[in-house]
């Protein structure tokens, strides 16, 4: 805490003219900051070593209909100790601009890119003012997340083409690849400029499907919005619904019993475990060494199969809900779970050693796809990606949440950034959330596994919640409405950070290696594309 | 006159019948080593007859090279099909050409196939074409020399010769590492030329890292159909060659039923086999780096060179 204190006290000292909020203090240090000084501050943070602020958030609201003003929020995870400094400032009036941070921060560029397409304000200074989420067809003054933006409105079209930035020179020529793949793949766009197979640049063209997610929520009560949050990405369904719920109950002040956040830990390992065998199976067959992909799809049938079996959900669709998990396991069940792991752990063990005994299969994966420790950084790489590249960081250690705090998580980190350090973290981390979910098996308390719901929050309360997801970081703030309505809720799945770092990861590298490189980033369109 | 044409007819049948079965069996055995139960190894068949019945879809942007390719790959591959030795030692086209023409009349195929990847204007079938222009100008020397060096043991350049020559066991040179290096110079050169794992990935669906398939990407119906027809052919006559001069044994050297039987048989046993180790090769590796595939076909030229100059070194 007295460090804590230091933090806040060095900040105010740099900037006396911003103003501490202690509402939140405890949770994290939070500043009311006039916007002309956020350029400032916001370099600051990130660049004063003894702070070290990695950008984790940014989003607005449309508060005009209360108090006739946007509120902007940039989140800050201060790396020495893993506290949150969020700095806030607001939008009076007619005002519709704000300065970029841009410029000093190249992780905030697609927030506030964001931020402009979804409420119409305008980022002044910030480099790349094209459509982000708006693409050109959108009609002009379209701004989905503006509150006099009916949720139901039927967009027209308009002519509009996309500029994609070019490359000029003898032999160099582009690529565009996408939206419509040849295999079961989200729609992604992306466009090389390559001189032969070199790729010189490669610029991403996202967003082909956008669902309105955060509009819709927004037509949601604070206790229905479960069953929405698990359907953000379909493949991480724990881990969101389990950063909505915490989110919720902080704002309704629930406690959530022991048992239930044993349970919430064991089903985001499982979530993980048939995530990442998938992955290191897909990464395995993308260079055409099909063996793995075959055991590893089978492990991961076989958990899936127990997922079904244990909540009859193979995507464990329904297991959290707030204030607790909706299933209840028996000392049966938790065996059965520990007995199926340690079958596959047998068989993965056997598999890893022959992975890594393939010469030919080492030799694609090693140098491939370099994400070096300073593009990850100044990104703000999260999960799997950053920790492949030396970014030593995993929520579940960090900022504990559900059960951490009293399971020993062992965070694996790897310092090359290629394709192969990519599946070494996933292999490290299947290994660790099996030994995981033993702990859970043996530690896990008796007791009941969720609470009701008492009073809700007033309108204007917010909270925020942080989840390590299978990805990465997965970050919600919800904020609470008119009777017992969601006024806003922001949605930040890992894959919206980590996807502008593949441009950089690909360069230099030849466009046959692109789809093991993206693959060993293994991101999720719809998770992106809210 | 009559027993020309009873092998040309007989000799077509065998391999059009036989190439989607070779495509099915190593299909077949790469799914049994990856636990999985695979399609039936007729397959295939089904497949070309579902594709021929489909109306083809060509894109407007294309010249008559786009629909004139299938036809000549089809015909100028079952052409030099019709150059090697299958289950009978004499050729059916025994008088029109030797094994250079069997080269040349491939690289006919794949010139008008990397035509046909640049025609439709897709930025998948370019990228297709410049890469097989590597892999295509890299096998010719090292499948050349590889034959030669046996040629030069038979003291010909007609595969007849040198097959009939063989399972007679006459010039064979007592010292089999000419033959040796030989044989994994040519193993490597029809793995690149049909496109399999090391070198390339029939299986894929990335478009980004095809050779063979980025070139007929564009096809469909009954071109694709010919196409694919084709490239079984392509495999099947690759493996008939590895197979007839290398171990021509049982192969008919007359024109007498009961050698022909046999010598069918022992071919589609040789076939099989050869397919089914191209399977298990397929399961072993991970497909090379694009720029290692030079290094590969670099190796495959070595050998051959290195068997031919081996077969000096024993002769003197």
């Amino acid at each position: 805490m007295a460090e804590t204190r230091s933090y806040d006290e060095a900040l105010k000292a740099a900037f006396p003219s911003i103003v501490q909020d202690d509402a939140a203090l405890g949770e994290f240090s939070h500043f009311l900051v006039p916007k002309d000084l956020l350029p400032a501050i916001t370099h600051y943070l990130h660049t004063q070593p003894s702070l070290h602020g990695r950008l984790t958030l940014v989003w607005a609201v449309d508060d005009r209909p209360v108090c006739d003003t946007y509120g902007l929020h940039y989140l800050f995870t201060l790396e020495p100790s893993s506290r949150w400094v969020l700095l806030s400032t607001e939008l009076a009036g007619d005002d519709r601009l704000f300065p970029s941070i841009t410029p000093h921060i190249h992780a905030a560029k697609w927030y506030e890119r964001e931020i402009r397409d979804m409420f119409g304000l305008i980022p002044q200074g910030h480099p790349d003012l094209r459509r982000l989420i708006r693409h050109e067809h959108w009609p002009k003054g379209a701004h989905p997340l503006k509150k006099d933006f009916p949720w139901d409105r039927v967009l027209g079209r308009q002519q509009g083409e996309h500029h994609f930035r070019h490359i000029e020179g003898e032999g160099v020529f582009e690529v565009p690849v996408g939206p419509i793949h040849a295999g079961i793949i989200e729609s992604g766009h992306f466009r090389f400029s390559v001189a032969g197979e070199p790729i010189m640049q490669l610029e991403l063209h996202h967003f082909w499907k956008h669902r309105g997610v955060e509009k819709l929520f927004e037509q949601q009560k604070l206790t229905t919005a479960v069953p929405l949050a698990e359907r953000v990405s379909g493949d991480t369904t724990v881990g969101h619904s389990l950063a909505y719920c915490q989110a919720v109950e902080s704002l309704f002040h629930l406690k959530v019993p022991r048992r239930g956040r044993y349970l919430r830990s064991l089903f985001l390992e499982l979530e993980r475990l048939h995530n990442h065998l998938g992955d290191v199976g897909a990464i395995c067959n993308d260079t055409a060494y099909a063996l793995p992909h075959a055991h590893c799809g089978r492990m991961k049938e076989q958990i899936m199969q127990l997922n079904d079996r244990l909540t009859g959900s193979r995507f464990l669709r329904g297991v959290n809900r707030m204030g607790g998990v909706a299933v209840d396991l028996t000392a049966g069940q938790l065996a059965e779970i520990v007995a199926e792991l340690d079958r596959i752990e047998k068989d993965f063990s056997e598999l890893e050693s022959i992975i890594a005994s393939n010469a030919s299969l080492i030799d694609r994966l090693e140098t491939t796809g370099v994400l070096t420790e300073r593009t990850a950084w100044d990104h703000a790489v999260v999960g799997v990606v950053g920790r492949a590249s030396g970014l030593d960081q995993d929520l579940r250690r960090d900022r504990p949440f559900a059960a951490y705090d009293e399971l020993q998580v062992r965070v694996v980190t790897y310092r090359y950034g290629d394709v192969r350090a990519r599946m070494r973290v996933r292999m490290d981390e299947i290994h660790e959330s099996m030994r995981l979910v033993r702990e859970v098996s043996v530690k896990i308390p008796q007791g009941p596994v969720a609470v009701e719901p008492g009073r809700g929050p007033q309108a204007g309360e917010w909270a925020l919640s942080a989840v390590e997801g299978w990805r990465g970081e997965i970050v919600y703030m919800v904020m609470a409405g008119e009777s017992g309505k969601i006024h806003r809720c922001k949605v930040r799945d890992p894959s919206f950070v980590n996807w502008p770092a593949i441009q950089w990861a690909v360069l230099g590298n030849i466009i046959p290696d692109f789809p093991l490189i993206n693959k060993s980033f293994s991101l999720s369109y719809a998770g992106n594309d809210l | 006159m009559l027993q020309a044409i009873f092998l040309v007819v007989a000799q077509t049948i065998v391999l059009l019948a036989v190439s989607p079965f070779i495509v099915g069996l190593i299909k077949k055995v790469k799914a049994r080593l990856q636990l999985r139960r695979g399609a039936s190894v007729f397959q295939p068949y089904a497949d070309l007859a579902k594709l021929f019945r489909k109306e083809p879809v060509v894109s407007t942007t294309t010249s008559w090279i786009f629909t004139a390719t299938p036809y000549i790959v089809f015909a100028s591959t079952l052409a030099a099909g019709l150059l090697v030795p299958i289950f009978v030692s004499r050729t059916p086209l025994n008088f029109a050409g030797n094994i250079i023409a069997v080269v040349y009349l491939l690289a006919l195929g794949t010139f008008f196939l990397m035509l046909a990847g640049l025609d439709a204007g897709s930025a998948f079938g370019g990228m297709g074409s410049s890469r097989e222009a590597i892999v295509a100008s890299l096998t010719e020397p090292a499948m050349i020399l590889s034959i030669f060096a046996i040629a030069l043991t038979k003291g010909s350049t007609n595969l007849s010769t040198i097959v009939h020559k063989t399972a007679l066991l006459e010039g064979i040179v007592t010292d089999p590492s000419p033959y040796l290096m030989a044989l994994a110079a040519l193993f490597i050169v029809a793995i690149a030329e049909t496109g399999r794992v090391p070198v390339d990935n029939p299986a894929t669906h990335l478009e980004l890292t095809m050779i063979h398939e980025a070139m007929v990407l564009e096809y469909s119906g009954r071109y694709l159909a010919l196409i694919e027809w084709a490239a079984g052919l392509k495999l099947a006559v690759f493996l008939s060659l590895i197979a007839n001069i290398f171990a021509p044994w049982g192969i008919a050297t007359t024109l007498a039923p009961a050698a022909m039987g046999i010598g069918l048989v022992a071919y589609l046993l040789k076939i099989a086999g050869l397919a089914m180790l191209i399977g298990v090769i397929e399961c072993m590796f991970a497909k090379l780096r694009l720029f290692r595939v030079t290094d590969l076909l670099g190796v495959a030229f070595i050998l051959a060179l290195l068997g031919l100059l081996f077969f000096y070194i024993l002769r003197s």
